[in-house]
């Protein structure tokens, strides 16, 4: 047998065998010597998992905080009771005292310059008609006294003077006369109250009323638009917004309108000969498709002076009318509507829109029995449209005796893109009547402050001593007596005793 | 030596001319008289760079601080007592010695007649004898209006006897006050303080994210809210404090959001005080709250508490929250007198409380 040892460097040339070595698995390498169990045996040591501390590779270092689980709340109000909330009107607080000796409007007294000043209630039976033509609008403040009531200013008196004067009663009648007033002014001035105002004298004079009370639900995009066939350029129809105006009209004037007659030819399914004018724009209620020819009906009916060849027996004359548009600006831009190749529509192209505005049009005289136009502009809610401000600049030049030739005369700027149908509206037309007015509203006097801050007090809101000095204060704080600033000095508390807490 | 000073007019300005003792350098008077008097001389010499002039001493001659010891405690305490007692002036003031060796000023302008020429003008004015630029002798007029009043004695008689009356008016009208009260001011509004203390304390626990202009519009729609909604229905059990009748209520809205808060406002908070019972148990004691801490802690309660309320809006959850604790319907009632109960069983603990400094 050859040796076990290599000769040369004197190492062994075969390995030990297995038994002679100490067994490796059972004596691990890492085992303490004072310890009897072996370390495999016990749990492998987990990493900790808690993300907060453990940094994953290019991680930021900042402070990182779990967020908070959202906590189930409540169930949300039912679909449209937050609209119906934003929507509301309250005309009345029953915990405001009644004012003693507060007179009603009435056609006798619109015309009173003595009450300037004072505070005239709506007569109760009014409100559902005022209601019904939308002339209250949620944020006017009505829900803090205990009825609603305007107050009477220079602007009032002098509408209730022209209101009698279309009527055809008082000192100088002018019966059939048309007048067309654009009604601006500064925010908070009162425009649309003043269109309240005019409402309530034509529903006492019998008138009959047809408002937009929002200008901007036409141009919106909310309503439905019907492109007319063969118009060049192309026209839409709104039938849903004509039912609407059509529903208001009819709940509005339901006395007057019943009390007439059809007296014209019209082309209408489903119309009966002796048929009421109530009837005749019911018909565009159930089916917005013939809402606009109804329309039409119902406007010739209204403007007509006789009755067609035929139709004369229980012929009646028409009553004037006033037409109420608020937030003006709207109608004088593109629409949000598109036609067919995706082009803006202009508000000019809606025949709804389009009929409101060629009223308002110098020398246009539609209304052959009379009636009172009042457009008035929104600052609260209003596209800036630089042609209309052009164009009221020049009407307010024209009234100030500015001749339309002449350099100081108020025009586009160049370049400036101005919109050419919106000038083209407000164009001078010399010698035709009747023209367009612009009535600019502005603050009160001191006397009518005082007398509008007097009715906050004795409705029991304002507990200050009303004299000079304080209405004074009021009425330079108000920017010169804007109304809608006083009114919200007249409801700004501030108690004058706070009685000091015993336990 | 006779006293050359002049001791009676040493108070007036011309002696008061003198350097004050003051502006010496301090002398520690516990420090040896014989080294303060050699200290004395290099604090006055100015230490000049240029050593040309330093007076080279021999070195048998050189003296360390530490060279003579001090003075014996006898001696030290005779030179102070020299100071304090012998020095004294008559009035038994301890004596500068400018005081006592230096020549007053008037001296040396009695030899000076040029000197005397620009003096200051106080000086002048004493030298001068006889006339004063003022009077003081009042009293020799006082018999000639003595004399004078008989004359004019009839009317003004009457004018003080109607002076009398309408004083006695006045103070029939006005107790205490001689003349009619002055008007205050009114009150204007100021911007900053255009809400009431208390509506602006809650509409800023209103905000959220910081936005005022929203919050005050929420206030505004609970002021509105409380002023339109029916009178609260007020539990004997549960009052308004202080409230004026139930039905005057809305028409003053911000009066009656304060008494609804001041009514739940908790007097104290529980604090929880750990180590005074010992073992590490935290004990309850009441700490009361300042009024505005109060108001905090109900506005707070109440927001809580309108959380659960199912109104779309804020403004109308948080008013209807308040008309409810107006009614006495609320879980903010339950959680004050919650709160006034540990209140109440953790008063014995007030004691054991330590002390603030």
């Amino acid at each position: 047998m050859a040796s076990a040892w290599c000769w040369s460097c004197l190492s062994r040339l075969r390995p030990t065998p297995q038994a002679v070595l100490p067994p490796s698995s059972a004596i691990p390498r890492g085992t303490s010597a004072f310890h009897s169990s072996a370390i495999q045996y016990a749990p492998p040591l987990k990493k900790k998992s808690n993300s907060m501390t453990q940094l994953k590779y290019r991680q930021g270092q900042t402070l990182r905080r779990k967020k908070k689980k959202t906590v189930e709340k409540a169930r949300p109000p039912a679909p449209g009771e937050r609209k119906a909330m934003r929507k509301r009107i309250v005309l009345s607080n029953p915990n405001a005292l009644e004012v003693e000796g507060m007179q009603e409007i009435s056609a006798e007294n619109i015309v009173d310059a003595r009450l300037r000043g004072s505070v005239l209630g709506l007569p109760v039976p009014m409100l559902d008609q005022l209601r019904a033509v939308q002339a209250f609008k949620p944020k006017q403040g009505w829900s803090i006294f205990r009825r609603p009531g305007a107050v009477v200013r220079r602007d009032t008196v002098e509408m209730g003077r022209l209101f009698e004067k279309i009527s055809g009663e008082g000192d100088a009648p002018e019966k059939g006369k048309v007048v067309k007033k654009v009604v601006t002014g500064m925010k908070g001035s009162g425009k649309t109250v003043h269109l309240l105002q005019a409402m309530s004298m034509a529903f006492l004079k019998k008138w009959v009323v047809v408002t937009v009370p929002e200008a901007r639900e036409l141009v919106s995009g909310d309503t439905a638009y019907v492109p007319v066939e063969g118009s060049k350029p192309t026209q839409y129809i709104q039938p849903g917004a004509t039912s609407a105006l059509l529903m208001r009209t009819v709940e509005a004037n339901r006395e007057v309108l019943s009390s007439l007659k059809v007296s014209q030819k019209h082309e209408i399914a489903g119309l009966k000969p002796a048929s009421s004018l109530e009837d005749l724009a019911k018909l565009g209620f159930q089916d917005p498709a013939v809402a606009w020819p109804v329309f039409k009906a119902l406007w010739t009916e209204l403007t007509a002076t006789a009755a067609a060849p035929g139709m004369e027996k229980d012929f009646q004359p028409r009553p004037p009318m006033l037409v109420a548009v608020d937030g003006l600006a709207h109608w004088m831009q593109n629409s949000a509507y598109r036609d067919l190749d995706f082009n803006l529509i202009h508000a000019h192209d809606l025949i709804f829109v389009k009929h409101f505005l060629s009223l308002l049009r110098n020398g246009q005289a539609e209304l052959k029995n009379g009636g009172m136009l009042l457009y008035a502009t929104s600052t609260s809610n209003s596209p800036g449209v630089y042609a209309l401000e052009v164009g009221l600049d020049q009407m307010a030049a024209r009234q100030a005796g500015t001749s339309p030739t002449s350099p100081e005369y108020p025009s586009a700027e160049a370049y400036s893109n101005a919109d050419p149908r919106v000038l083209d509206l407000f164009k001078p037309i010399e010698g035709k009547e009747p023209q367009m007015e612009l009535q600019n509203l502005g603050g009160l006097t001191r006397d009518e402050t005082r007398g509008y801050l007097e009715y906050f007090a004795r409705s029991g809101l304002l507990r200050e001593p009303i004299n000079e000095q304080w209405v004074g204060e009021k009425w330079s704080m108000s920017g010169g007596g804007i109304i809608g600033e006083l009114e919200k000095l007249g409801r700004h508390v501030r108690s004058a005793a706070i009685p000091t807490p015993t336990a | 030596m006779p006293l050359r000073v002049n001791l009676f007019t040493a108070h007036k300005a011309a002696t008061a001319l003198r350097q004050p003792v003051g502006s010496f350098a301090p002398r520690n008077i516990a420090s040896p008289l014989r080294f303060r008097a050699e200290q004395s001389a290099p604090i006055q010499k100015r230490w000049n760079s240029s050593k040309d002039d330093k007076k080279v001493i021999p070195p048998d001659e050189q003296k360390f601080p530490t060279q003579d010891p001090l003075p014996h405690v006898s001696e030290e305490a005779a030179e102070v007592d020299r100071i304090m007692s012998k020095e004294k002036s008559c009035d038994g003031q301890p004596t500068a010695p400018e005081l006592e060796q230096g020549s007053p000023v008037e001296e040396i302008l009695s030899r000076d007649k040029e000197a005397m020429k620009h003096m200051p003008k106080v000086m002048q004015d004493q030298m001068k004898k006889g006339t004063r630029s003022f009077s003081t002798s009042a009293r020799s007029r006082l018999p000639d209006i003595q004399n004078s009043q008989p004359e004019a004695d009839a009317s003004a008689a009457i004018l003080a006897s109607m002076i009398q009356g309408v004083e006695e008016q006045t103070t029939e009208r006005l107790p205490g006050l001689k003349f009619a009260e002055p008007e205050a001011p009114q009150g204007t509004l100021n911007f900053r303080k255009r809400y009431d203390t208390m509506q602006d304390q809650f509409t800023k626990m209103l905000m959220q994210d910081g936005k005022l202009a929203r919050a005050q519009k929420n206030m505004s729609t609970i002021l509105d809210t409380l002023r339109t909604s029916s009178p609260p229905n007020i539990q004997s059990r549960r009052p308004l404090i202080g409230a004026p009748p139930a039905p005057q209520l809305p028409l003053d809205p911000v009066l009656y959001l304060t008494l609804i808060v001041d009514s739940v406002a908790p007097l104290f908070r529980i604090r929880q005080q750990k180590g005074i019972a010992g073992g590490g148990t935290a004990v309850q004691v009441p700490h009361p709250l300042t009024l505005r801490q109060r108001r905090r802690t109900a506005i707070k309660w109440i927001i809580d508490g309108s959380e659960k309320r199912r109104d779309a809006q804020l403004a109308h959850r948080v008013a209807n929250e308040l008309i409810a604790i107006a009614e006495g319907r609320s879980g903010v009632w339950d959680r004050r007198d919650q709160q006034h109960k540990i209140g109440i069983s953790g008063r014995a603990n007030l004691g054991l409380a330590p002390r603030r400094r």
